[in-house]
């Protein structure tokens, strides 16, 4: 399979006031991307921004696999995102979320593969509860299922420790770890504990 | 508690699950399915929801029994002289539609945003896959308000309609647009801070014409004649209505 790369050029976002960061540039093809900064610097912005869920004030961002840039659903499904703003549907359990979503994204998934990855992260006792009845650490897993639902070569991942326990860190850890060999993981984070050895840095905020 | 709620209706199988396209590949990934599928995903999900809480659909359908109820005991079958009942009427029912839809068809954006689901929605469907989605959502759910009003008002104000066959084209004509230029301007409005105002602003003068030629369309179909240009104008409308969301589903509901 070709490699997946992610491109940024020239990168600048600004809301009401001075920019949260301008001419940011990197290029990112395999392993670990560290996004740091303080908070207020602009990290849920720029993972936003290279999930195509926000526009830049300027810049762009290109995906490639191998030669050719990826765009439509395409580019939508090869970049898994998982952030603080993401909630799911409280009135669904957690398969009937991941079932509608992968429906919506045209890759619909079986109830036996749904499952596999709802107990990957921890989810195996809540396949029946409400998403609404979940806890902060339940709905953190349940991102985390959902950031690699379409099994992405690009995993974007911001602040993906927050409420979770030992055990749940240790599945996001173990995530990055087995995702970092096959493809790019960019981890955005304000604690250094969540980055191991990582390939890229990306400091916004110096 | 959530998990005290009673039992709740299931998420319906999309087209391609019923006609057998789902052959499975190895990875536990079925085959990719069609936009049609991928809209239809989308209203099932919505109405599922709706289903669910229920109390939202229920204000819609009592919305719509107490107008035509007070409706009915304000001007009564023989409130009105009959040469101006079939406008007056016609008027009535029309903006007890529309009002009973403005109650109703915002909530399929707003709800995604306000609650949080709008990133997920936005990271695995396409704009206008999605507005498509919700339009059919929120037709549906004008045609079953129709069908409860329609009759309802007919029999309380025993008002007869000369040619119900047009009355339905018309319905289902009229109710597409307004689906359309309703989900497209909840979309739009979705991200507002005012946005019940702002979508009752926004959508009046775009409804407005189709408003009036249903109206027209209905006096007409209620005297028992094809009403031909009116239904015509609808079509137009439908038509500019459908390629305008189309065109600015990205503008409305992306970032």
């Amino acid at each position: 399979m070709l490699a997946t790369t992610i491109e940024a050029r020239q990168l600048s976002k600004a809301f009401a006031g001075p920019p949260l960061f301008s001419g940011l540039s990197f290029h990112a093809g395999a392993g670990l991307l560290a996004v740091k900064g303080r908070n207020g610097s602009g990290k849920t912005t720029l993972l936003k921004i290279l999930a195509s869920l926000a526009h830049p004030s300027a810049g762009s961002v290109s995906v490639r696999q191998g030669e050719e840039e990826l765009s439509g659903d395409r580019r939508r499904l090869a970049v898994g995102w998982s952030g603080p703003d993401l909630a799911f549907y409280e009135d669904f359990s957690a398969p009937e979320n991941l079932l509608f979503l992968s429906r919506a994204g045209g890759r619909p998934r079986s109830a036996e593969d749904l499952a596999r990855r709802l107990a990957e992260v921890g989810l195996a006792g809540a396949m029946e509860k409400r998403v609404g009845a979940f806890s902060t650490g339940m709905k953190q897993r349940l991102k985390i299922a959902f950031a690699l639902l379409f099994d992405p070569p690009v995993l974007l991942l911001d602040e993906p420790m927050i409420g979770l326990d030992t055990d749940g860190r240790s599945i996001v850890e173990g995530v990055v770890e087995a995702r970092r060999r096959e493809g790019l993981v960019i981890l955005a984070s304000n604690d250094p504990r969540d980055f191991v050895r990582p390939d890229q840095v990306v400091e916004l905020g110096k | 508690m959530a998990s005290n709620l009673p039992p709740s209706p299931s998420l319906p199988l999309p087209p391609s699950a019923i006609d057998g396209e789902t052959g499975r590949r190895g990875d536990g990934e079925t085959r990719s399915t069609s936009s049609l599928s991928r809209a239809w995903a989308i209203c099932a999900k919505d109405a599922a929801q709706e289903l669910r809480r229920r109390i939202a659909i229920a204000s819609i359908f009592f919305f719509a029994a107490t107008a035509v109820t007070l409706v009915s005991f304000g001007i009564g079958p023989f409130g009105l002289p009959a040469e101006a009942r079939d406008r007056v009427c016609s008027a009535l029912l029309w903006i007890i539609l529309f009002f009973c839809a403005a109650t109703g068809l915002p909530r399929a954006f707003v709800r995604e945003e306000e609650t949080g689901t709008a990133f997920a929605l936005r990271k695995v469907a396409p704009a206008s896959l999605t507005l498509a989605g919700k339009t059919l959502f929120n037709y549906l759910l004008f045609l079953a308000i129709a069908a409860v009003t329609l009759p309802a008002f007919s029999i309380l104000l025993e008002w007869r309609l000369g040619s119900p066959g047009a009355m339905i084209a018309l319905l289902v004509l009229a109710g597409y647009g307004l689906a359309v230029v309703s989900t497209f301007l909840a979309a739009l409005v979705a991200r507002a801070s005012q946005k019940n105002v702002l979508f009752v602003v926004i959508s009046f003068p775009l409804l407005l014409p189709l408003l009036l030629s249903a109206i027209v369309a209905t006096v007409e179909a209620a005297g028992g004649s094809l009403p031909s240009t009116p239904l015509r104008v609808i079509v137009a409308y439908d038509g500019a209505a459908t390629c305008a969301g189309y065109l600015l589903a990205s503008a409305a509901w992306e970032d």
